[in-house]
């Protein structure tokens, strides 16, 4: 093992050295990453970056058989060319990218930066334009820190949002990489349903709930497939558009025992939504977790109030036993062996009808309800099924036809209603900028 | 070329493998980094970096992407010391500095040039489910007796050595490296004779005997290299 160390006796230096010139190097390349439709998926490329792809191909094509009789060719490029012969085809992909950056994907300059959303604990979101598209983005520009490097939250955020491609979850367009930060570019959505909720007075219309609803299930049941956990549903981070569609965004937050209480900016973080099996210090990480969420928000649509406000992790426990009842061996088993449950020594609660806490739901709507509340994680309904509910039998059989990428509004006789609570001004202006989402 | 390169590798993990003890790494997290670093090979001539920067930094990457967060401090002090045992400890100035600069921009080289696919499914969790059920399987004493279950684990461990989790499916890697383990000790799994299908079929339908044996030809392939540097 020792003499690993011999060979390299100036490891530092090499280390600090390869990186310097490592950086020009891949910035000469342009290779900026693309994400979103254009990347790899051929099937759904526009008509005008096909054109420019075969354009770019064929330039680089001639360039090369241009070239002077006598030059060489450096041998790393040899290598990779021989390389990109695989089925894979390397050189193809490498020089899509670098087309795309020729375009405009991945430089700062194509975006211009509008209003300010919000700022969070490690990213600030700015509204922005695209110069390529002329569309709104939302551009999340992450600081990158010297201490600890890229924010973990941002690479999982990454990494999980590449491959979900879904009509019901934030499109992330691009990505921009400078020296101090990293930019997510996404599409650009109006309102989250905070606030959505907030302009119509928090009296929804009972078809807008339950597309809502239909929407936040698909978009979930989607990356439940892929194994994906959002970890942290709540109405901020449900963003929705003028059209009504609803998309999941935020996605990477960290398993529980890392969620700080407070954000940098000093926000509470809101228990409002989570699962009392994590509150009670659960670590088994699963697709139910999500699940109860669901069902907070649900409720929150319907009745306009949120079911759970708790401020502390007790007073959240509290107002949950409250209303569903103490629970018992029955309804989570081992609870009575549960340290943190024991220790807050909490009254028996028999628990209330929710018919009486959710008084404009109807029988399917509370069957539904009470299938998201279950306390026994492993008992809790799933997105996919809870998808084949009779509450949403009034929406008609062409929602479950639908393929991943299409919207639940290109199905006939699906569209919003008016909310009754609606402010006749309120539309267009969403009041003041409170919008959390996209932020931690 | 192929030799030379594939013994830097198996060198580099060497290192990456001791540096995470170290660090007290779990073994996901550290088969996480492995990845990583094959994967970036896959894609990019070795002589154009530094491949211990490169390791490190997917041991640092790696405690990232599985949540397993761990300092960048503690893993340039400890990559630097399993690299140097001769020197002293690394103190805090100008080449630590210039350590964790270079940390920090490896990762995002790293994340760019993989293009941020960084969440991999590994043949963890399958073994350990296909080891529970074996052991079931098992008359207590024969399973108490063999280390089967620590071997197949061992045999994983090593197989992060060479490049081979970039195209092999983890539960085929899982099925592969228990036949090895049970191959190891001449043991057979019970009542396998009198069973309509093999027992590694009942884990996984997909998996093919010749799938099998090229795993198991690929696992043996690194102990060779192990061998090549402990002889030379």
């Amino acid at each position: 093992m020792g003499r690993y160390a011999d060979r390299r006796p100036n490891h530092a230096q090499i280390l600090y050295r390869s990186v310097v010139h490592e950086h020009p190097r891949i910035g000469v390349e342009g290779e900026s990453e693309v994400y979103g439709t254009t990347d790899e998926k051929d099937d759904v490329v526009s008509p005008v970056r096909m054109r420019n792809r075969q354009r770019r191909l064929s330039e680089e094509v001639t360039k090369r058989l241009s070239l002077p009789a006598d030059i060489r060719l450096p041998e790393n490029f040899l290598a990779r060319s021989s390389i990109s012969l695989s089925p894979d085809g390397q050189l193809s992909r490498r020089s899509r990218r670098k087309s795309l950056s020729e375009i405009g994907f991945g430089k700062i300059e194509s975006y211009t930066k509008l209003d300010k959303l919000g700022e969070g604990t490690y990213a600030t979101v700015f509204k922005g334009k695209s110069r390529l598209t002329d569309s709104l983005v939302a551009l999340k520009e992450i600081r990158l820190e010297h201490e600890e490097g890229a924010p973990c939250t941002a690479i999982r955020e990454v990494s999980l949002l590449r491959d979900l491609k879904h009509a019901n979850i934030v499109t992330l367009h691009d990505i921009i990489h400078t020296d101090k930060s990293l930019t997510l570019v996404f599409e650009y959505l109006e309102k989250d349903l905070k606030q959505y909720m907030d302009d119509c007075g928090n009296i929804m219309s009972m078809t807008n709930v339950k597309i809502f609803l239909f929407q936040l299930l698909r978009g979930l049941a989607y990356c439940h497939r892929r194994r994906v956990l959002h970890r942290d549903l709540k109405p901020q981070n449900l963003l929705i558009n003028e059209r009504g569609e609803l998309k999941l965004a935020d996605f990477g937050l960290a398993r529980a025992k890392s969620i700080p209480t407070k954000t940098y900016s000093n926000e509470v973080v809101t228990l409002w939504y989570r699962p009392p099996d994590v509150l009670l210090g659960s670590t088994e990480y699963s697709t139910p977790i999500d699940m109860w969420g669901v069902g907070c928000i649900f409720y929150e649509m319907a009745c306009g109030r949120p079911l759970f406000p708790g401020s502390t992790v007790e007073d959240e426990l509290h107002l949950i036993f409250k209303t569903l009842g103490t629970p018992t061996e029955d309804s989570l088993p081992s609870i009575s062996r549960n340290q943190d449950f024991l220790s807050y020594n909490f009254p028996h609660y028999g628990g209330e009808a929710l018919l009486t806490i959710a008084p404009r739901l109807d029988s399917d709507g509370l069957d539904l309800l009470a299938k998201f509340l279950k306390y026994n994680a492993r008992t809790r309904v799933s997105a996919a099924d809870a998808l084949k509910h009779s509450f949403f039998n009034s929406l008609g059989p062409g929602v479950h036809m639908l393929q991943d990428t299409v919207s639940i509004f290109t199905v006939p006789g699906i569209s919003l209603h008016r909310d009754p609570g609606i402010r006749s001004s309120s539309l267009a202006s969403t009041g003041k900028l409170r919008r959390q989402s996209m932020l931690f | 070329m192929g030799d030379s390169e594939g013994r830097v590798h198996f060198r580099v993990v060497r290192f990456m493998h001791e540096a995470a003890l170290r660090l007290h790494m779990k073994s996901v997290p550290l088969a996480t980094a492995c990845f990583i670093y094959h994967k970036f090979f896959r894609e990019y001539a070795v002589k154009d970096f530094d491949p211990y920067l490169i390791g490190s930094t997917s041991i640092y990457l790696a405690g990232k992407v599985e949540e397993e967060h761990l300092k960048m401090r503690d893993v340039i002090n400890v990559c630097y010391k399993t690299l140097h045992r001769r020197k002293a400890p690394l103190e805090i100035g100008d080449t630590y500095t210039a350590l964790q600069e270079s940390m920090a921009s490896c990762e995002l080289l790293i994340l760019r040039c993989l293009k941020f696919q960084v969440v991999f499914v590994h043949p963890h969790k399958y073994l350990l489910h296909y080891l529970k059920s074996l052991q079931s399987w098992f008359h207590r004493r024969e399973w108490e007796e063999t280390p089967i279950a620590s071997t197949a684990w061992a045999l994983l461990r090593d197989s992060y050595h060479s490049s081979m989790c970039l195209h092999s499916n983890p539960e085929h890697v899982a099925v592969a490296v228990i036949y090895l383990a049970l191959q190891c000790y001449g043991v057979e799994v019970p009542y396998s004779k009198y069973a309509d299908t093999p027992w590694w079929k009942a884990f996984c339908e997909d998996v093919t005997l010749d799938a099998i044996k090229a795993i198991i030809k690929d696992i043996l392939t690194t102990y060779d290299v192990e061998i090549t540097f402990s002889t030379s």
